[in-house]
């Protein structure tokens, strides 16, 4: 062999090496993807990258970042991606005619009534089509097909809850008022979901949302990446992979421990600029006019992590800007958009909208320095920690860091009242009373058939309460006392002046109650999930809950009746009581009895509660004019929550 | 003063390397074996595929410096001057297993620690030490009959 030959091929091996991803560029992904014409595709540009390039360089931030439901939040329908089974299911739980679904392959498909039918004829016709993208695999999986025109997509007519692994109709899962008009959400993934359910999503519709028929019009959604990848927090990433290929930039950074500047790390970034980061998602904000809105359409949203969020969108805070002239124009065009998703002061009660709430907060409102900013990662964490010891389901399903599971993210500012923590909360040190979350942080947010906690840090306040509506988090726990009971404690405690005045009902029925019988739905939905809570059986007793939770069984919002009967199976007697949420009313009624019987039961043999202050006579009757009063007197105000 | 012989010095030099590597096999296998984090976490990759280098290549290098010794006590060995060749490949055996371990020892995330930087030269020496071992293997075979009437 000729040495002339041998030194070609030593060139040409180090060549390889260090241009291999030119050369050995595998064309599969993209190609496949460009070659799709009847879904939305994935297709990195303006700077993007995809997430493809982060895991050879951050192996455990890919790692932890795979683990989250960030990446599943939507993606392509296969049959490992799905949380259902399509293996030849009819689903009944679907208005109109049952669905059919079947596997033909590896791909998915659905028979099913026209959901865009025009109404001519006398029913919708059948249709089938090719299920294609997924949103969701934590709660719920939404599924959404083909419809064969460009990229539009619409929606299966029932969702999959993966907890209960059962089918229900998408109406069911969440919080809309009973009976109003089934519209359809063809569209819904393209114009709305691509905009935080992926990274950098441009919905490219033809015309502007409304102006024409969506079958009458190009749609042509592409996004870099189905999910919240990489770029969603980091920002665009290809300037900072091109960068980082060179080895010598990438020590030199190393050894010197200095930030890498062609790419955002959001820890970096001040308090209020990080927070923004999520913000740009868990935030309620609207376009500042349709001009900004068409420019999305076509290039995604303009904001970049590290930018200022306000520049390119509107907040919508209450709080803060319920005058301004964009609130304005946005109560105008619908005068529910504050109030279905804020309580009355300004508090939102809506899943998905965390930002506004941790921006309302005194401890992100009034520290006195950004170091003591209260921001989203001083609780949570987008990647696992080393020595994180929780399993990945574990972590993923808050994100929470570890010492921020407990009162550790609290104590790191408030470290004097950790010191003396049974003084301030006059609650035991171990118990739920004494956990600063509980009492600052209660669950009087809903979404997803559940509520969660109030991400507006807050003191217990009984005029709050009866301003707004909104539970307090003492009589979230103590379920069996009265507003009054509450008022005297925190003025005892805390110099909470109490209210001035107070109604003979805030005075003599347990608040809880109050807000069950009278509230509107979002207000039955949280003190159903309270009487779930462990905490709260121990604090109130449980003997006296299921009669309550019983009249929720049959309520008229789908949403209320399921957390109802989650919680009933909470209790003593009931741990494998049956009820389906999206039953005739019939089968619920009778359900109803069953579980009103099942107490009796337990009554007659344990004993009969005889609080007054929970509506029962001395006799353990109920005080049925009062409990018929305040049924009569209940909130029946449409309940339409944008989850 | 009598010339080193190479053949027993490579032949020594690689069973010890198989020794010794095989050996971190072991010590790997273990890691594996009791689940420890600091090897098998996944923030751990970068030292994981380092050590495993360190593994494969020094015990590689083990078998090759005994081909290499075997090859030498053959009846043609290589023409080139041993001494060149040898200082070239235990330059190799030595930098190359040595560099990938301390590339798992600290590392930055998905790029090893600066051990690796000895790993390129152990490389170039071991090319070089195949290359003149190639170049010239069979090249010192006496004569045969007919090519000798030819150079009379």
């Amino acid at each position: 062999m000729s040495k002339t030959l041998v030194a070609v091929i030593v060139v040409a091996v180090v060549f390889a090496g260090a241009f291999g991803d030119a050369v050995f560029r595998e064309p599969s992904a993209v190609v496949r993807e460009q070659a799709i014409q009847t879904r939305p595709i994935q297709h990195p540009a303006d700077g993007y990258a995809s997430s493809d390039g982060c895991q050879a360089c951050h192996p455990s931030q890919f790692a932890s970042w795979r683990a989250s439901y960030h990446r599943t939040m939507t993606g392509v329908a296969t049959p490992e991606s799905v949380a259902a089974d399509f293996d030849g299911v009819t689903v009944t739980q679907v208005p109109g005619h049952p669905m059919r679904l079947e596997r033909r392959g590896r791909e998915l498909w659905a028979e099913l009534d026209e959901p865009d039918w025009d109404g001519t004829g006398d029913a919708p016709p059948r249709i089938t089509r090719q299920v294609v993208m997924t949103t969701g695999s934590h709660h719920q999986q939404i599924y959404w097909y083909a419809t064969g025109h460009g990229r539009l997509l619409g929606q299966l007519p029932a969702i999959r809850l993966v907890a209960d692994d059962r089918w229900i109709p998408r109406r069911s899962a969440v919080m809309h008022p009973p009976n109003i008009p089934l519209v359809s959400e063809s569209g819904s993934w393209n114009a709305v979901c691509v905009s935080c359910h992926t990274t950098l999503g441009k919905t490219a519709l033809g015309t502007p949302w409304g102006e024409q028929p969506l079958f009458a019009q190009r749609i042509d959604t592409t996004a870099t990446e189905f999910g919240i990848a990489c770029e969603s927090c980091h920002g665009p990433a290809a300037d900072h992979i091109r960068a980082n290929r060179n080895p010598a930039r990438r020590y030199a950074l190393h050894l010197a421990g200095s930030a890498d500047q062609s790419i955002v790390q959001p820890l970096r970034l001040d308090a209020r600029r990080s927070s923004e980061v999520c913000g740009q998602c868990h935030g309620l904000w609207e376009f500042y006019d349709a001009a900004a809105e068409r420019a999305a359409n076509d290039s995604g949203l303009p904001y970049r992590p590290g930018d200022e969020l306000t520049k390119t969108r509107f907040i919508v805070q209450p709080s803060s800007n319920a005058d301004s002239p964009t609130m304005k124009r946005l109560l105008a065009e619908d005068a529910n958009f504050v109030r279905d998703i804020f309580w009355s002061d300004g508090m939102v009660r809506a899943t998905g909208r965390e930002y506004n709430g941790l921006i309302d907060s005194p401890c992100y409102r009034n520290a006195k320095d950004d170091q003591h900013r209260l921001t989203c990662f001083s609780c949570h964490s987008m990647h696992r920690e080393p020595g994180d010891q929780r399993s990945d389901r574990e972590w993923a399903d808050d994100q929470l860091k570890p010492q921020a599971r407990g009162n550790g993210a609290c104590l790191e500012c408030h470290a004097a009242i950790g010191e003396r923590l049974t003084a301030h909360t006059h609650h035991q040190q171990e118990s739920s009373g004494s956990s600063c979350y509980n009492c600052h942080m209660p669950h009087t947010t809903y979404g997803l058939l559940k509520t969660i906690r109030s991400h507006q840090i807050s003191n217990p306040s009984v005029q709050a309460s009866l301003d707004t509506g909104r539970p307090n988090a003492c009589n979230l726990c103590h379920l069996d006392k009265t507003h009054q009971w509450t008022a005297e404690y925190l003025e005892r405690w805390y110099k909470t002046p109490q209210p001035a005045s107070m109604s003979d009902d805030d005075r003599t029925i347990a608040a809880a109650l109050v807000s069950m019988l009278k509230g509107d739905a979002g207000q039955r939905a949280i003190i159903a999930q309270a009487f779930g809570a462990t905490a709260a059986h121990q604090a109130s007793g449980t003997a006296w809950m299921a009669p309550y939770l019983s009249l929720l069984l049959n309520d008229s919002y789908d949403a209320v009746r399921y957390i109802a009967a989650r919680s009933l199976r909470t209790l003593p007697g009931y741990e494998t009581f049956v009820f389906d949420f999206v039953a005739n009313d019939t089968d619920r009624a009778a359900n109803q009895r069953r579980a009103l019987g099942l107490w009796r039961d337990m009554r007659n043999r344990d004993g009969r509660p005889a609080d007054a202050t929970l509506l029962f006579n001395r006799d353990g009757s109920f005080i049925a004019d009062r409990i018929d009063r305040l049924t009569n007197q209940r909130n029946n105000r449409r309940v339409f929550y944008r989850e | 003063m009598t010339p080193p012989d190479y053949s027993h010095r490579h032949l020594r030099l690689g069973w010890w390397w198989l020794f010794v590597f095989a050996g971190l096999g072991l010590i790997l296998e273990t890691l594996h074996g009791f689940k420890i984090g600091a090897y098998l976490n996944v923030s751990n990759e970068t030292r994981r595929l380092m050590w495993r280098l360190a593994h494969a290549h020094g015990t590689l290098l083990g078998a090759v410096n005994i081909l290499y010794g075997l090859t030498l006590r053959g009846d043609n060995p290589p023409a080139r001057d041993p001494r060149t060749i040898s200082q070239c490949l235990i330059g190799a055996s030595a930098l190359l297993p040595l560099g990938f371990f301390l590339g798992g020892v600290e590392f930055y995330q998905g790029d090893p620690g600066l051990g690796i930087l000895v790993v390129p030269v152990g490389a170039v020496l071991l090319l070089a030490a195949l290359f003149l071992i190639a170049s010239t293997m069979g090249k010192s075979r006496p004569p045969a009959p007919r090519d000798r009437a030819k150079i009379r």
